[in-house]
């Protein structure tokens, strides 16, 4: 059987080197396609992981922890206890190894209304601890005027340009804040503008105000509740083990999943996740396409060498070999042909990915001016990163498409008949 | 070397009844071979003879199994050739047959070596084995030295030779050769009867072989001439002596 395949295997390397220009014409259009998409998914991926980073770094985190209901009822009655928090926190840093964690966090937001002597709107209201969460927030990064806030901060706060433009404030000017407390009733706070940001996704920046957490917890008279704990983690590759894990380490310290709701940020931010799997997709489907007229390029050029060899064929089967033995002949030469270009393909891609970009490819251009992705942000400089489940998926695209090409020809080969095909010179 | 002759012979290499290949149908139908009987004993040298379209290829190809009766049967060994699935018949022909052509017989991306192993390679036998084996024969019929070029580099002759010992090594019961000297000239010709001739003697090798050449014919010492696929004539004779109705034109 051994030596079987290793005739079978000989004659396909050999044919295939025979054929050295019709392969490498269809080897190279293989390369240059699949170079190409593993570089077009290479920037996709940057861009997605940049906006996984900042998505997860205007508060969700990570992992958000929240209490299970409060991502339907966004009231504070499905709060987390203090006690809870506190496990939480030490869940977190028993679970995720030291240089994993950057930072943890609580935070209290309640939608509610911000009033200013002019007009008032809407707003989600952001009681945040600038301590633990300065260094980390994407807020801290993207103030336009004024500064972002500070540990013994107390009334001071921080709203969008466009809020800032609607309501007619500047820095230092007054805001009410008004949301439903822990109690119930409507409560007020006042506090005094002092920076202003711009994250250019126009729905934070026409609708947030983020003030000490401190601050909010006395208004809503929260005590020491929150209603979100925040994990922002080094990489986001170990992002569902962690969580499963600190979902784990509550639950044996009794804090269960009705009390706190433990979730990546995939399931924190549906809709981010969403767009990302639409848009890789949507590559994919490109991917798909093109590698199906790679793939007629293969059909092509397996079935002229099948065809140019019908004699070759019926002497073998002459000599033994059986319709079967035939069909992997071909099989083999196909599939060894498309996992070849296949693999140097995704050598190129990974090349100029990693090689020629890997400072970044400006897009700003393809954008105009709106840099915003459900949600997250685009910076005009994608990096590429090249991710593992998208080796493998092109990987096994590559395989299936040059198994599912050559079986025609394959096919072909199996049903020459010995006698006749002795009748042909070729 | 083991001699099938030695055997007990309890079939005959090949047997066929009452055998039809008929190419199309109605008006138009060629009767390629017409109503065959023939037995071949274990160990003989048979010529098939007779003018160009009467048959020949034909008939070698239904033996090897290459191509299915319309009606009748053959046995190889005793065994039913149109009862045995392709798998099977693939490994008869493995097993037992081997075939040599006019010409293009040798794959060409394979050396002289390679080509020659190659029923060997299929059978699972050894490397060290199927070498040793290989530049034995190769030696015996005038081609040491060439295993390791490739068909294209060798002459028809030399190609042709390649291919008896490729078609021997299986140590076949039977070899089918379908003019395997049409392209060769007479010296080359000679040289390849002379190794069947040996290999036919010494392994008791059974060879049919088709052919228009009377050089071939005179060296076998049975002649079966088909004229529009039937047998006309079919006599056993001294190697060396041509009978003279072989040549004959077809009477209208
Ligand atoms: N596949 C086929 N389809 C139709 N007719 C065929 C086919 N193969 C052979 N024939 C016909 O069958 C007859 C016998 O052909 P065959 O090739 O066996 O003759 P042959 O004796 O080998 O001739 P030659 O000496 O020229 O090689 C011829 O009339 C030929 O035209
Ligand atoms: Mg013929």
């Amino acid at each position: 059987m051994m030596e079987r395949w290793l005739l079978i295997t000989r004659i396909a390397l050999r044919n295939l080197r025979r054929q050295l220009r019709r392969s490498s014409l269809t080897a190279s259009a293989m390369v240059l396609g699949i170079g190409f998409l593993m570089f077009i998914r290479a920037l996709e991926g940057g861009a997605h992981l940049m906006y996984v980073e900042t998505a997860t770094r205007m508060g969700t985190g990570h992992i958000a922890m929240e209490h299970p209901d409060y991502m339907g009822s966004q009231d504070l009655m499905d709060r987390i206890a203090a006690s809870d928090l506190k496990r939480a926190h030490q869940a977190v840093e028993e679970t995720a190894r030291p240089e994993e964690l950057v930072a943890a966090f609580p935070q209290v937001n309640v939608g509610g209304l911000a009033q200013s002597a002019s007009s008032s709107i809407p707003v989600r209201i952001s009681g945040v601890d600038p301590e633990l969460e300065g260094d980390v927030s994407f807020f801290a990064d993207k103030m336009v005027e004024g500064r972002y806030l500070e540990p013994g901060d107390r009334l001071e706060a921080i709203v969008g340009v466009a809020v800032a433009e609607r309501l007619r404030l500047e820095l230092g000017s007054r805001l009410v804040l008004m949301a439903a407390g822990a109690g119930g009733e409507l409560e007020s706070q006042l506090v005094l503008v002092t920076g202003l940001f711009r994250t250019g996704v126009p729905e934070v920046d026409r609708g947030v105000v983020q003030l000490p957490i401190t601050t909010a917890r006395e208004w809503l008279e929260l005590e020491d509740d929150a209603t979100s704990m925040s994990v922002i983690l080094a990489s986001d590759e170990r992002t569902g083990q962690i969580a499963a894990a600190v979902r784990d380490r509550l639950e044996e310290s009794g804090v269960g999943t009705d009390r706190i709701a433990v979730r990546p940020w995939w399931e924190a931010m549906p809709d981010l996740y969403a767009g990302l799997r639409a848009d890789a997709v949507q590559t994919y489907v490109m991917l798909v396409i093109l590698l199906g007229i790679v793939a007629l390029a293969v059909v092509n050029s397996i079935l002229m060498a099948v065809l140019n060899r019908t004699r070759e064929f019926g002497v073998m089967r002459a000599l033994g070999l059986n319709r079967l033995s035939v069909g992997a002949m071909v099989m083999v030469e196909g599939v060894i042909l498309t996992l070849a270009s296949g693999l140097a393909g995704m050598l190129l891609g990974l090349a100029v990915s990693l090689g020629l970009f890997r400072d970044g490819v400006d897009i700003s251009w393809l954008f105009g001016g709106d840099l915003a992705f459900a949600g997250a942000i685009v910076e005009p400089v994608i990096s590429p990163a090249i991710l593992t489940v998208d080796v493998v998926a092109i990987l096994s695209i590559v395989m299936a498409i040059g198994i599912l090409a050559t079986l025609y020809p394959a096919w072909h080969a199996t049903r020459i008949e010995p006698a006749e095909a002795m009748k042909t010179d070729e | 070397m083991t001699s099938k002759r030695n055997e007990p012979a309890s079939s005959p290499a090949v047997e066929t009844h009452e055998l039809w290949k008929t190419f199309g149908e109605g008006e138009t139908a060629v009767h390629a071979v017409e109503n065959v009987s023939v037995t071949i004993g274990s160990g003989e040298f048979v010529a098939l003879c007779g003018p160009s379209g009467s048959g020949k290829t034909t008939l070698v190809n239904l033996i090897g199994g290459l191509t299915d009766p319309t009606r009748g049967q053959v046995l190889v060994d005793g065994r039913d050739v149109g009862a045995m699935s392709e798998r099977q018949r693939a490994q008869l022909r493995l097993d037992r047959i081997g075939f040599v052509f006019q010409a293009y017989n040798l794959l060409p991306v394979l050396t002289a070596l390679e080509n020659a192993e190659f029923p060997l390679m299929l059978r699972g036998v050894h490397r060290d084995e199927r070498r040793e084996e290989v530049s034995k024969l190769f030696k015996h019929i005038g081609l040491g030295g060439l295993e390791d070029r490739r068909p294209g580099t060798l002459s028809g002759g030399q190609q042709q030779r390649v291919a008896v010992a490729r078609a021997v090594l299986g140590a076949p019961a039977l070899i089918l050769a379908d003019e395997p000297t049409a392209n060769l000239d007479t010296q080359a010709s000679d040289a390849l009867l002379e190794v069947m001739e040996i290999l036919n003697q010494e392994r008791g090798v059974t060879f049919i072989f088709c052919t228009h050449d009377p050089r071939v014919m005179r060296r076998a010492r049975r002649i079966i001439r088909l004229v529009d696929g039937h047998v006309e004539r079919d006599a056993e004779k001294e190697s060396g002596n041509l009978p003279s109705w072989v040549l004959e034109p077809v009477e209208t």
